[in-house]
C-alpha cells in the first residue's frame, strides 16, 4: 500500500514536471516561421520538399531524403529486432520435431467458421494491393513503406489466424528481405559514389505530383515497403510457431 | 472565416489540456503499469502505453493552429505557409517502429520465461540476486 | 573512392544484410563475415584517424543537405581516438570469439555474429553522429543487441536478465525521447551544433527539465548510479565476448554520448558537479558491491561500473589533464575489462562453476591463462608499469590541481578495496589448494592471439605512455571546445 501511494506520488511529480515543460511550448502555436524568418528546420524543407525534390509528401521527403540516415537505422532496427527475436526463440531441430510429432504446428484449436474463411479469402489480396499501393504512393498521399508494409503484414497475419495450414515459405521471406535492406544500403552507395554524399537524391527528380517523382525517394520506399512486409510477416511466423512442448 | 478562427482560438487552452494531458495521462498510465503490475505480459502493455503517450505528445507538439497537412496535393502547391510541422511527424514515424521492434522482443523474453519457469510472475522470477 | 566516416557504419549494414544469404551458400560465412569488416573498419578508422589530426575535424554531410538541415557525421580528434579505439576492440572479441562454442550449428551462430557486428556498428554511430535525433536510433540499435545477446544463451538466466535489461532501456528511450522534443519545441532544431549554438536563449525551467531527462537516459546506458541495476546481470549471463564489448565498445560510446550532451549542447559548468557526484556515488557502491560478489562475472562487472564512475569523475573535473585522464582511462579501461572477461570466462568454461571458490589453484591448469588475468587485474587496480597506472596517476594529478583533496582521498581509499578483491583472486588462482586435472578446454589459436595482443598492449603502453600521450593530449581539448564544433560545422564552405 505504502509502496503504490508513494508510485503514484511520484508519477504525479513527474506527469505535472513533464506537462509545465510541454505548456512552454503552447499547443498550436506557429513555431515553423516561414522561410525569410525561420525558426526551425521545417521552414527549409517545407520550401525545398515541392521545389527541389518535386516530392508533394513533405513529411516522405524528410523520412526518406533529408533524415534518409534515420530512416536507414530504422531499417536497421527492425532487422535486428527480428533477428533477436529468431535468436532467442530458437529451439533445436529435435526439440521442435518432439513438440510437434507428427501434427502440423496448431496455431489455432477452433477451425474457423465458413464466414470467417471465405470473408479472409476476398480480403487478403485486397490488403495486399491496398499495401502496395500505400507504400508506392508514399510520397504523392499520406503513408510510405513502413504503413504500406504493416498493412501487408496484417493481411498475412489475417490468413494466419484463419487457417490452419496457411504457411509461407520461409526461405522466400529471407531473401526478399535481406535483398531488399540490401538495396536501400546501395542505394545510399550509389549516392555517394555517384554525388559525393551517401543517399544523395539524384538531380532529377520529375514533376510534382506526378507518380515518378521525387528522383529515387519512391524507389527508396518500395525497397522499404518490401522489406517491412516480408520482415513483419518473418516476425509473425516466428511467433506463431511456437508451442510450449507437451511434456514440459 | 475569421469567426471560425474566433472559435478555434477561444477553445485553444482547452485543446491544449485535451491533447498535452491525455498524452502525459497515457505516459503516467504506462509508467504505473510498469512499476506495479507483477505479470510479465502486463509490463509490456504498459511500455506499448508509454510509447503510445509519448508518439501523441510528439505529433500533438507539432499541430499549429489552422493548418493543415503537410502535403502538397494538386491545388495546395505554394500553400507551405499553411502547413503543419512535419517534422515531428517524420520522427513519430522511426519511434513507433522502434517502440514495435522493442515490444516485439520483449514478448519473446516472456516467451523464453514462460516455457523455461513455467510462471509469468515477476515475483517468482526474481533468481538474480544481488 | 575517398574514405569517410559513413563507410565505418555502411560497411556493417551491408554486410548483415548479406549474413543470411551467404549462410545458404556457405555455412560458415557467418563466423568470418564480420571480421572481414571489422578490418575494413580498423583501416578506415587508421586513414580518417591520420587526416583528423593532419586536418582538423571531419564532418561529413549525408544525403547531400547540408548541416543543420540534413544529418551530419562529425569526427573530431577526441571522437577519432575513440572510433580507433571501439574498431579495433571490435575487430579482437571478434577474433576472440572465432571458434565461439563449436559445437554450436550454423543456424544461431549467424545471429550471434550479426547481433555482435550490429551493436559495434551502433556504437560507432552514437560516437560519430552530430544529429541528436539520429544518436536516439543508433542508442536503440545498440540496446536492442545488447539485449538479443544477453538472452543468448538459453540454459542461462539470461532471459531474465535481458527482460530487465529491456526495462530499464526502455524507460532510458523514453527519457531521450521527452528529452529531445522538449529541445526541438524550444530550438527548432535536431542538430547538435545548432542546438548549442540556440540553448542559450532558451529558458532556464525548460533546459534543465530536457537535461535532466538527458542525463538520466544516457546514464542509464553508462551505468550511473543508480540506474545501473541492469548491469551485473547483463554482464555475468551473456556470453563472454558479449560481455568484453559491453565493456569495450558499448561503455566507450555510452559515456562518450553522455560527455557530448552535456558539454556541446549545454555547458561543461552546468553539469561537472552532477558528474562528479554521481560519478563518485558509481565508483563507491559498485566497489563495495563487487567485494561482496561471489561470482567471477559478477565481480567483473561491478568493477567495471567503478571504472566508468571514475571516467565521469573525470569529465567532471573537466580541466585539460583531466579529460587526458579520461580519454586514458577509457582506453585502458576497454583493453583491459575486454582481456579479464575474455581470461575469466576460459576458467569458467573450464570449471563449468561461476563461483570464485572454484578459480582455487587454476593456474596448474592453465598457466599463460592466470598469467594474463593476473595482468589485467593488476594493470586494472593501477600497479605500474602497467597502462593502468598512468590514467590514475592523470586523473589524480588533475583533481590535485584543483585542490580537490576529499576525491582524492576517495578515489585513493577505492583503490585500495579494489585492490583487495583483485589480488584475492589472484591469490585464490595462485596460493590455494585444489585437485589438478589438466583442462579440457584449452583456448583456441584465435582467442590466444587476441588475448596475447591485449596483453601486450597493456605493457607497452605501460612502459612508453609517450607513444600515444600525444595524440591524446591534442584530442582531450577537443571536447571542451564548444564554439570550434560549432563553428566547424554549421559553417562549411
Amino acid at each position: 500500500m505504502i509502496k503504490r501511494s508513494f508510485v503514484v506520488f511520484l508519477l504525479l511529480v513527474l506527469g505535472v514536471a513533464v506537462y509545465e515543460a510541454f505548456r512552454q511550448a503552447p499547443f498550436g502555436q506557429n513555431r515553423i516561421g516561414n522561410v525569410d524568418h525561420p525558426q526551425s528546420v521545417s521552414a527549409f524543407y517545407l520550401k525545398h520538399s515541392p521545389e527541389t525534390l518535386h516530392t508533394a509528401n513533405s513529411v516522405t521527403a524528410i523520412v526518406v531524403n533529408f533524415r534518409g540516415f534515420d530512416t536507414l537505422g530504422e531499417v536497421t532496427v527492425l532487422f535486428l529486432a527480428a533477428t533477436g527475436l529468431a535468436s532467442i526463440l530458437y529451439r533445436r531441430k529435435e526439440e521442435e520435431e518432439a513438440a510437434e510429432k507428427g501434427h502440423l504446428p496448431q496455431r489455432i484449436q477452433l477451425p474457423s467458421s465458413v464466414l470467417v474463411r471465405t470473408g479472409a479469402k476476398i480480403l487478403f489480396p485486397l490488403i495486399l494491393m491496398l499495401g502496395i499501393y500505400v507504400f508506392v504512393h508514399g510520397h504523392l498521399t499520406p503513408g510510405g513503406g513502413f504503413q504500406g508494409g504493416a498493412i501487408i503484414a496484417t493481411g498475412f497475419l489475417l490468413m494466419f489466424i484463419t487457417y490452419k495450414r496457411f504457411n509461407v515459405n520461409h526461405n522466400v521471406l529471407i531473401w526478399l528481405e535481406s535483398l531488399s535492406g540490401l538495396a536501400f544500403v546501395l542505394t545510399g552507395v550509389y549516392g555517394l559514389i555517384s554525388y559525393g554524399s551517401f543517399l544523395q537524391n539524384t538531380g532529377w527528380t520529375g514533376r510534382l505530383n506526378d507518380l515518378i517523382s521525387g528522383g529515387l525517394i519512391p524507389l527508396i520506399y518500395i525497397f522499404i515497403g518490401i522489406k517491412v512486409g516480408t520482415e513483419l510477416t518473418n516476425v509473425l511466423d516466428t511467433l506463431l510457431h511456437t508451442k510450449p512442448r507437451r511434456n514440459e | 472565416m475569421s469567426n471560425y478562427q474566433e472559435i478555434i482560438s477561444q477553445y485553444r487552452p482547452l485543446l491544449e489540456i485535451i491533447v498535452y494531458g491525455s498524452a502525459v495521462a497515457l505516459i503516467l498510465i504506462g509508467l504505473y503499469a510498469v512499476l506495479v503490475k507483477k505479470h510479465l505480459v502486463k509490463l509490456v502493455i504498459g511500455l506499448s502505453l508509454i510509447d503510445s503517450g509519448v508518439n501523441l505528445l510528439f505529433v500533438g507538439v507539432g499541430y499549429v493552429t489552422n493548418h493543415t497537412a503537410p502535403i502538397f496535393s494538386p491545388g495546395f502547391e505554394t500553400a507551405a505557409d499553411k502547413m503543419v510541422d512535419p517534422v515531428p511527424q517524420a520522427l513519430v514515424l522511426t519511434a513507433i517502429v522502434i517502440g514495435f521492434a522493442v515490444t516485439a522482443l520483449a514478448l519473446s523474453l516472456v516467451i523464453r520465461l514462460y516455457r523455461h519457469h513455467k510462471t509469468a510472475n515477476v515475483e517468482q522470477l526474481n533468481r538474480l540476486r544481488w | 573512392m575517398v574514405v569517410s566516416p559513413v563507410h565505418l557504419i555502411a560497411a556493417p549494414l551491408a554486410a548483415a544484410f548479406l549474413i543470411p544469404l551467404l549462410n545458404k551458400l556457405y555455412r560458415d560465412a557467418a563466423r568470418v563475415v564480420p571480421g572481414v569488416v571489422f578490418l575494413y573498419n580498423l583501416s578506415v578508422s587508421w586513414i580518417l584517424v591520420n587526416r583528423v589530426f593532419r586536418s582538423g575535424p571531419i564532418v561529413e554531410v549525408i544525403a547531400g543537405w547540408k548541416p543543420p538541415f540534413g544529418i551530419n557525421l562529425v569526427m573530431t580528434p577526441f571522437s577519432a581516438v575513440l572510433v580507433m579505439l571501439v574498431s579495433f576492440m571490435a575487430f579482437v572479441i571478434w577474433l576472440y570469439g572465432f571458434r565461439f562454442k563449436r559445437s554450436l550449428k550454423g543456424g544461431v551462430v549467424m545471429y550471434y555474429e550479426i547481433l555482435q557486428m550490429m551493436m559495434a556498428a551502433g556504437s560507432l554511430g552514437i560516437i560519430l553522429t552530430g544529429d541528436l535525433f539520429n544518436m536516439f536510433v543508433f542508442v536503440e540499435i545498440t540496446g536492442i543487441t545488447a539485449i538479443a545477446l544477453t538472452a543468448f544463451y538459453r540454459d542461462r538466466d539470461g532471459a531474465e536478465a535481458g527482460f530487465k535489461y529491456m526495462l530499464l532501456g526502455s524507460m532510458a528511450s523514453v527519457f531521450l525521447l521527452l528529452g529531445i522534443l522538449l529541445i526541438y519545441t524550444q530550438t527548432g532544431s535536431l542538430n547538435m551544433a545548432q542546438i548549442a549554438e540556440r540553448m542559450p536563449a532558451v529558458a532556464t525551467g525548460v533546459k534543465v527539465t530536457a537535461l535532466i531527462f538527458l542525463l538520466i537516459s544516457l546514464g542509464t546506458e553508462a551505468e550511473m548510479f543508480p540506474l545501473n541495476g541492469w548491469a551485473p546481470d547483463a554482464y555475468s549471463q551473456a556470453p563472454s565476448p558479449t560481455s568484453a564489448a559491453f565493456a569495450a565498445v558499448l561503455g566507450v560510446a555510452a559515456i562518450y554520448a553522455l560527455a557530448r550532451v552535456g558539454f556541446t549542447l549545454y555547458d561543461h559548468g552546468t553539469v561537472s558537479g552532477f558528474l562528479i557526484a554521481m560519478g563518485f556515488l558509481t565508483m563507491l557502491f559498485a566497489e563495495m558491491a563487487a567485494i561482496t560478489q561471489t561470482n567471477l562475472k559478477r565481480m567483473l562487472a561491478y568493477s567495471s561500473m567503478g571504472q566508468m564512475g571514475l571516467a565521469m569523475i573525470a569529465f567532471g573535473i573537466g580541466s585539460e589533464a583531466a579529460l587526458f585522464g579520461a580519454l586514458f582511462l577509457i582506453i585502458n579501461h576497454a583493453i583491459i575489462k575486454s582481456l579479464l572477461f575474455m581470461t575469466g570466462s576460459y576458467f569458467i568454461y573450464n570449471l563449468n562453476d561461476k563461483r570464485l571458490r572454484a578459480l582455487n589453484g587454476i593456474h596448474k591448469r592453465l598457466p599463460y591463462v592466470s598469467f594474463l588475468f593476473a595482468l589485467g587485474a593488476l594493470a586494472i587496480v593501477g600497479f605500474p608499469p602497467f597502462s593502468g597506472f598512468w590514467s590514475k596517476f592523470y586523473i589524480l594529478t588533475a583533481a590535485g590541481a584543483k585542490q580537490m583533496m576529499p576525491l582524492i582521498i576517495g578515489i585513493l581509499a577505492v583503490t585500495v578495496i579494489e585492490m583487495t578483491y583483485y589480488l584475492r583472486v589472484i591469490g585464490r588462482i595462485y596460493f590455494a589448494k585444489e585437485e589438478s586435472e589438466p583442462a579440457s578446454h584449452k583456448p583456441s589459436i584465435q582467442a590466444l592471439v587476441a588475448m596475447t595482443s591485449l596483453a601486450v598492449l597493456i605493457i607497452v603502453l605501460g612502459l612508453y605512455p609517450d607513444l600515444i600521450a600525444g595524440f591524446l593530449h591534442r584530442a582531450s581539448m577537443f571536447l571542451l571546445d564548444k564554439q570550434t564544433y560549432i563553428q566547424t560545422v554549421l559553417h562549411l564552405s
